[in-house]
């Protein structure tokens, strides 16, 4: 109980649960959608899930402040690619938080006279460029980690002994290919953290993705999606060796 | 802009906040009906209260918890006035929250045949009994304070006049002096009652975190007893008792040395 109780007193885990809660809503509500046994579950999964989510546009409403704090600390981090890449997804988060928190007001009956489907469109414009931003911070960690790794004689001779014991395997799949993935795993099996992230920000780019129009798939997607990014949310939370730094 | 980040990253000092919003609303629109605004603005905040209400309720779903585990706790005080009144109203507070969630279910829809009276009925009660708890645990405190304070103030005056052997009323504060009449005459009476009004201010001054304690008890108070219909008072009453034991509780998360402990 107590670790339950120190996880959900963090702001950031009680918000992660009812994300987890909103998407598996999503994914359950488009599972049933063709049941027409199940109209009533359906309904209450919907007010569920609207509930949760308008509880948690509430519980946003201060951060802004927060990103961009965090805006202000890598602004002064050694590396400059982590430095352009998280200063910028952090300006860019801030700016989501704004649009989110006009909507929020908006649909409460304040500021009536703002046009809903542009700050909608904006919100996850921003949201979606942060993502990307993220994303190149990953694939960029991700490239300094192989490059060290190759150049470790141990993994060298590891390498080598893959390619020779299978020498059928390495025929048919392209050994270049295959050197590149062994050099992927073993590169991220060290750092869980880097891969979680990855996974995370992957999944979590199809949110904006479909509601952008870029690359359309549908709710159940949407609500898959969402709700394993949330589970590694929880995870990074409960486990602080799981979490990304900086 | 650390304090905010540091401040709501607790979730319990984002609820304070919230409710503080909440129950400015409560007075807001009851100032506002009073002075003949529009109806449209008075809709307005009141859906913005109503939203503020379930989305609290949201936030608290996994309070009841945190107060068995803070039930647990209080069971190995030492003192034994303090043990019961804090695990028991820690107790009611779970009760309290349990009833709240169920409220939350029926509120969203996925209890759908509740009867959200008769449960919003439950939890005040359950929180009145908390908050008359936490009142009789600030009495008792006080009361020790004030038996510490006048012997403090016996002891200096008898070492400043050692010549004073019989006890006078000084000493006999809570103890009935055997030379006093069995009627005082009014005169001693106000006197007495002054000495302990003194005694009082004195240790409320000296101990900001039971004074804090206090005044937020008291005006929660009003909260449960208009809403039980046992003393019914008026809305705006109730938004302005919300609001100050709202910032209150926010400043004993600001400064942590104003909490009342235990």
């Amino acid at each position: 109980m107590e670790s339950f109780i120190t996880f959900t007193n963090q702001s950031q885990g009680r918000d992660r649960i009812f994300r987890a809660t909103q998407y598996a809503c999503a994914l359950v509500k488009y599972l049933l959608r063709k049941d027409s046994t199940r109209k009533e579950l359906l309904q209450k999964l919907r007010s569920l899930e609207s509930n949760m989510s308008s509880g948690r546009k509430l519980f946003r409403l201060g951060n802004t402040v927060n990103s961009i704090d965090a805006a202000k600390k890598t602004l002064y981090l050694s590396d400059p690619v982590l430095r352009l890449c998280l200063t910028v997804a952090n300006i860019n988060r801030a700016l989501y938080f704004i649009c989110d928190n006009v909507l929020w007001a908006r649909s409460l009956g304040f500021l009536k006279g703002i046009d809903k489907e542009r700050w909608n469109l904006n919100a996850n414009r921003y949201y979606f460029f942060s993502l990307v931003m993220n994303l190149t911070r990953d694939v960029y960690v991700i490239a300094q980690l192989m490059v060290q790794r190759s150049r470790e004689r141990q993994f060298q001779q590891k390498v080598n002994q893959h390619l020779n014991e299978s020498p059928d395997v390495a025929c048919v799949i392209i050994p270049q290919l295959d050197a590149f993935l062994f050099l992927l795993i073993e590169s991220l099996k060290n750092h869980p953290a880097v891969a979680l992230d990855t996974i995370k920000n992957a999944c979590d780019l199809f949110i904006p993705l479909d509601k952008l129009g870029i690359y359309q798939t549908n709710a159940g997607v949407v609500g898959m999606c969402g709700l394993v990014s949330s589970l590694i949310g929880i995870l990074s939370v409960l486990k602080t060796s799981l979490k990304m730094k900086p | 802009m650390e304090s905010w980040v540091r401040f709501s990253a607790q979730s319990q000092a984002k609820e304070r906040v919230f409710r503080a919003a909440q129950y400015a609303c409560t007075l807001l629109g009851y100032t506002l009906q009073k002075g003949g605004a529009a109806a449209e603005l008075l809709k307005t905040i009141k859906q913005l209260e109503a939203h503020l209400s379930l989305s609290r309720k949201l936030l608290r779903l996994g309070n009841s918890a945190e107060a068995l585990e803070a039930a647990k706790r209080a069971v190995h005080l030492s003192d034994c006035v303090l043990r019961l009144c804090i695990t028991v109203a820690h107790l009611n507070k779970a009760m309290y929250f349990a009833c709240d969630n169920v409220l939350w279910a029926g509120k969203t829809g996925l209890l759908p045949q509740l009867d959200q009276n008769k449960w919003s009925q439950r939890s005040f009660r359950y929180y009145l009994f908390a908050l008359i708890l936490n009142l009789t645990r600030d009495a008792y405190e006080i009361r020790l304070l004030m038996e510490r304070e006048s012997r403090s103030i016996s002891a200096k005056s008898s070492l400043a006049s050692p010549s004073v052997l019989s006890p006078g009323p000084e000493n006999g504060e809570f103890s009935p002096g055997f030379s006093a009449p069995p009627f005082p005459a009014l005169p001693v009476l106000t006197a007495r009652l002054q000495r302990q009004l003194h005694l009082l201010i004195s240790v409320l001054r000296n101990n900001p975190p039971l004074l804090l304690d206090l005044l937020k008890n008291l005006c929660d108070l009003f909260i449960p007893l208009d809403k039980l219909d046992m003393y019914p008072t008026s809305p705006g009453f109730v938004g302005a008792c919300g609001l100050t034991s709202s910032i209150l509780s926010i400043l004993t998360i600001l400064y942590p040395w104003l909490k009342l402990k235990p």
